[in-house]
């Protein structure tokens, strides 16, 4: 009997009654990701407008800043899958991100030159190299957080980027050394450079387009891992270590399939990021990068991928804000040295910022969402 | 699946053979709908159709036979309907019980009607009829739907899992494929289809003997011919099924709206999570008792109340203006003039769609309040934002065909006019409402004596209700005969429009007017334990128990309050001088509800003797 009627169940999964948003006939309609037509005209609107508009109206500029931000966000939804989902708080993310980048600069770079390359400039192949690489370095990073909880473990990652920025400055064959560096990843594709203005479109334009699409690749992607039985793991290790062990949680397993999904998501933005930059230099993967995607993830929402996105996009574009400040506030020194000037000032502001959203709002800007939202879906009561 | 008759012969219609059509011309549409895990899970005729069927044939292996009583105790479920209308197609009758109904009323019920076979539906079903079997002579199954904590723990040779039965039913219908056919072809339109038993405030239940006829021309008349909603329902509608299956009006509602208009039946999981099931299924047709609209209404108050001061002044704005639209649709008889259209159109925006969604009423095309007299503020409440309300009235002993208010006729305060077909008349000397047509029972099962003090020779049926013509065409029910209260001063007070003048207002629960052959009237006032707790939460008054909480002489203020206010509707002689509050929640199991939960007065009087002699004390309190 019961055979009977799962069949007559499914065959029906597709029949919905008009209006009724909350009736659920099936189980494939309970799990679909954008579960009301609310959140899928918003989410359908918002990609046309960000595939459309962004690319076609704004400037070449804005563009490349867009397409900074869109591959910062891959690196922090990575951040987010293990310190948001699965709790693990980590400093080393910078390390990860320069594995990601030297191994797709080394992988692509012409052969014979001063640094070490390969020619392979295909681009899915260098980047799910750099993502493969970084990834397995997460996960012989991982037992770490196994033994390690809490402080001790975002100490032991911090080492890990002072560690990375020694080998990255001494090994001059890979990176070129300090001060010089190297040239990023060739972005490549049948024959066509995406970096370069070509017939149709600007190089902007194709690096935005190009950074746009793999956003939303990764970003479906998570977003179907936390609310699989990987993401309600991660949460219940997040939420207690040993509890979840209880319930049968393997607690090594989880920490080390989080750090090396996120430091694969690591890899693969670090070799984008640089991509769009087009050079590479070991000075950069400092303790600051760390920090900044820390603020990403917390200033976006912990535990939440759009609240990445936002993070990624808000951080990325806030130096360029600080920089016109100084034609708006006199006071504020453009000298690039001045203790209050625009350079400086954007540090603070990461600072004061993280501490604000910690105090007042510590789900993030996602969590801002979510408040307005909830403050209409309870209309006309409170609750 | 079996042969079916060829169509063309003759056959009496039943509601199984509208199913069996039914199953026929749109077998893959929905038929029903009930939650699972988190499911609504979708029965489609052919499904319907064909558990009827086994279940059908598992009663005949079993050896019911035309005019033997199957019995069901359950919440509202699949299985009640597949076991009613196999029951029926065997040419059985269906004896409804409340799940609420205690092991004493359990046995009563069952021996008084000699059920040949049970369906209960879980182990506390189950207890209750073991507790009682030895004078059960006649039950010889007890068919369990839920097999958890009675399988391979009760060893009663009568027990039968519901599987098993359909495994039974397969059987039997390899062997004999068209048994069921065949008996259901049988039928005749004065089979007795089911007994409905009485909620019984005064003396023990009766069972009403609803024969075929009487059913069809109830289904005629209520829904073929559009007798509560306009246009007639259709397939297209949607119902929610909540309240006891065992009542005449519920059954009305889910089996017959759905074998003969193929509505769509969906059940709640219980009667705790009505709420949130209406919001899932947002039903077309709604049909709730006084007691269901006046807590949604409650509900209502209380959370504007908690709302953020911007929503509630809102809210407390668009209400006001949906009470000025409850008040023209009133005086329209629930037409709307471009003036309300307006007002509605605007507020729709602001407050009504979200309010009515909130409430699971969004779509509703035709609401209907039933089964008990309800205060007419609560229907104009439902009315001004939108949900049309529509007062109904019948009993199980007319199949529940007498009056309702018709969409675009309605007198509030009335319980509407009588149908089309339907004879009646109220008596000029007690004011009785009797009516006469073919939908009047074929009398009380084993009870000559009170069948004849029913139905009088002229086959007029007493209903027990005192009532007036209002215009001449619609009536307005004043009370249960036997509820009147002569004061000692000889004044005529009917007692349930004081009661519902003071249920009307969220924080009161129950209201018992007091005051046969008494010098004035008081009552004994029950409040509503959740929105008296929030309210006393609000005011940061502390409180244990209910008992506790009633006891507060700020609850006694509150309550006073309200009864002044409704003293103020009333005339002098109907104003309650005096109140106590009663000390507990008025419970089924304790005997001071019937299974419908109408208050039993003389039971309670007796409870509360000592409350109520207070009253009358000389120099008693206040």
């Amino acid at each position: 009997m019961t055979e009977q009627r799962s069949t007559s169940v499914s065959t029906k999964a597709s029949r919905q009654l008009w209006g009724r948003p909350e009736l659920y006939t099936s189980y494939g309609q309970n799990l679909r990701m954008l579960n009301t037509r609310p959140k899928q005209v918003a989410v359908v609107a918002m990609v046309l407008l960000a595939a459309t508009y962004v690319p076609f109206g704004l400037p070449d500029e804005w563009l490349h800043l867009f397409a900074m931000g869109l591959a910062a966000a891959i690196g922090a939804i990575g951040l987010n899958i293990v310190t948001g989902y699965a709790g693990q708080v980590s400093l080393g993310h910078a390390f990860f991100l320069a594995i990601g980048a030297y191994t797709a600069s080394a992988l692509s770079g012409e052969p014979g030159r001063r640094t070490i390359g390969f020619g392979i400039t295909f681009l899915p192949l260098w980047l799910l190299a750099a993502g493969v690489v970084a990834g397995v370095a997460g996960v012989i990073v991982a037992p770490l957080a196994t033994r390690l909880r809490g402080l001790y473990l975002a100490i032991v990652t911090l080492g890990l980027v002072f560690l990375g920025l020694h080998i990255f400055k001494e090994w001059k064959a890979l990176t070129g050394g300090p001060g010089v560096g190297r040239q990023g990843p060739v972005p490549e594709m049948f024959g066509q450079r995406l970096d370069r203005n070509g017939d149709l479109l600007t190089g902007d334009q194709k690096m935005y387009l190009l950074t746009l699409v793999l956003l939303v690749i990764f970003a479906v992607f998570a977003r179907n891992l936390v609310r699989s039985k990987v993401g309600r793991a991660f949460a219940a290790v997040r939420d207690r270590d040993i509890a979840a062990d209880v319930i049968g949680v393997s607690v090594t397993r989880y920490k080390v399939l989080a750090f090396g999904i996120s430091s694969f998501y690591a890899g693969c933005a670090g070799a984008l990021l640089y991509a769009v930059l087009g050079r590479v230099e070991p000075d950069s993967f400092n303790l600051l990068l760390s920090i900044q995607f820390v603020a990403m993830v917390l200033i976006g929402g912990a535990g939440t991928i759009s609240g990445s996105i936002m993070g990624a996009l808000f951080i990325t574009m806030l130096p360029r804000l600080t920089q016109e400040l100084p034609t708006v506030l006199p006071f504020i020194s453009s000298d690039v040295t001045a203790p209050l000037g625009a350079a400086n000032l954007a540090i603070i502001f990461y600072g004061l910022m993280i501490i604000l959203f910690l105090i007042f709002e510590p789900r993030g800007l996602f969590g801002i969402w979510i408040r307005i939202r909830n403050y209409f879906k309870a209309w006309p009561f409170s609750y | 699946m079996t042969q079916i008759a060829e169509p063309g012969t003759k056959t009496t219609t039943t509601i199984v053979t509208r199913v069996r059509d039914r199953a026929r011309t749109m077998p893959d549409a929905v038929a029903m709908r009930e939650k699972d895990f988190g499911i609504w899970q979708e029965v489609p005729w052919s499904d319907y159709w064909d558990k009827i069927e086994l279940v059908g044939h598992a009663l005949l292996a079993l050896g019911v036979r035309p005019g033997d009583r199957v019995a069901i105790q359950s919440e509202n479920r699949r299985e009640w309907l597949y076991t009613d209308l196999a029951t029926v197609a065997v040419r059985a009758m269906t004896v409804g019980l409340y799940p609420t109904n205690p092991a004493s009323e359990v046995a009563y019920l069952l021996a008084h009607s000699g059920s040949k076979v049970l369906l209960a539906e879980d182990q506390e079903q189950v207890d209750k009829v073991l507790a009682v079997l030895d004078q059960l002579p006649e039950l010889e199954r007890i068919v369990y739907l839920e097999p958890r904590g009675i399988r391979r723990r009760y060893d009663n040779p009568k027990l039968l899992f519901w599987e098993d039965l359909l495994a039974m039913g397969a059987e039997h219908r390899e062997a004999h494929p068209r048994a069921v056919e065949e008996t259901m072809s049988q039928a005749r339109a004065d089979d007795i289809m089911t007994l409905v038993y009485t909620s019984g405030t005064t003396g023990p239940p009766k069972g009403a003997m609803l024969s075929v006829a009487n059913v069809e021309f109830s289904v005629e008349t209520l829904i073929e011919s559009g007798g509560f909603t306009s246009p007639p329902p259709s397939t297209d509608d949607i119902m929610l099924s909540y309240l006891p299956l065992c009542h005449v009006a519920e059954r009305i509602f889910t089996t017959w709206f759905n074998s003969s208009a193929g509505v769509q039946v969906n059940f709640a999981e219980s009667i705790a999570t009505v709420q949130p099931n209406l919001r899932e299924i947002q039903p077309t047709i709604l049909f709730g008792v006084p007691r269901i609209w006046e807590k949604v209404l409650a509900g209502v108050n209380i959370k504007i109340a908690s709302a953020s001061p911007a929503k509630r002044a809102l809210a407390r704005f668009w209400l006001k203006v949906a009470d000025g639209i409850g008040d023209t649709l009133v005086r329209t008889g629930g037409k709307h003039t471009p003036g309300t259209r307006l007002r509605y159109a605007l507020g729709y925006l602001f407050l009504y769609r979200a309010l009515r969604d909130r409430i699971g009423m969004r779509k509703v095309r035709y609401a209907a309040s039933g089964a008990a007299p309800i205060a007419p503020d609560v229907l104009k409440f439902f009315m001004g934002i939108g949900v049309p309300m529509h007062e109904v009235y019948g009993m199980t002993e007319n199949s529940a065909i007498a009056t309702a208010n018709r969409p675009g006729r309605v007198k509030l305060g009335t319980v509407g006019e009588p149908h089309p077909g339907v004879d009646l008349r109220i008596d000029e000397e007690t004011g009785e409402i009797l009516t006469r047509h073919a939908g009047v029972f074929a009398g009380y099962w084993r009870d000559e004596e009170a069948t004849a003090k029913a139905v009088d020779e002229q086959g007029w049926l007493h209903t027990g209700d005192v009532g007036v013509w209002v215009d001449d065409t619609h009536v307005r029910i004043t009370d249960r005969m036997k509820d009147i209260i002569i004061t000692a001063g000889g004044k005529n007070v009917a007692p349930s429009e004081i009661e519902n003048a003071l249920k009307v207002s969220p924080y009161i629960k129950e209201a018992v007017v007091i005051g046969d052959k008494r010098p004035y009237l008081t009552a004994l006032i029950g409040v509503e334990l959740e929105t008296v707790g929030e309210w006393a939460q609000r005011k940061r008054i502390p409180y244990t128990t209910y008992r506790d909480l009633s006891e507060r002489p700020e609850v006694d203020k509150l309550v006073q309050g309200i009864v002044d206010d409704v003293n103020k509707k009333f005339a002098t002689v109907e104003q309650i001088k005096k109140f106590r509050m009663l000390p507990k929640e008025l419970d089924h199991e304790d005997g001071e509800l019937t299974a419908t939960q109408k208050v039993k007065r003389s039971a309670l009087g007796k409870l509360f003797d000592d409350l109520v002699e207070s009253m009358y004390a000389k120099g008693g309190g206040a």
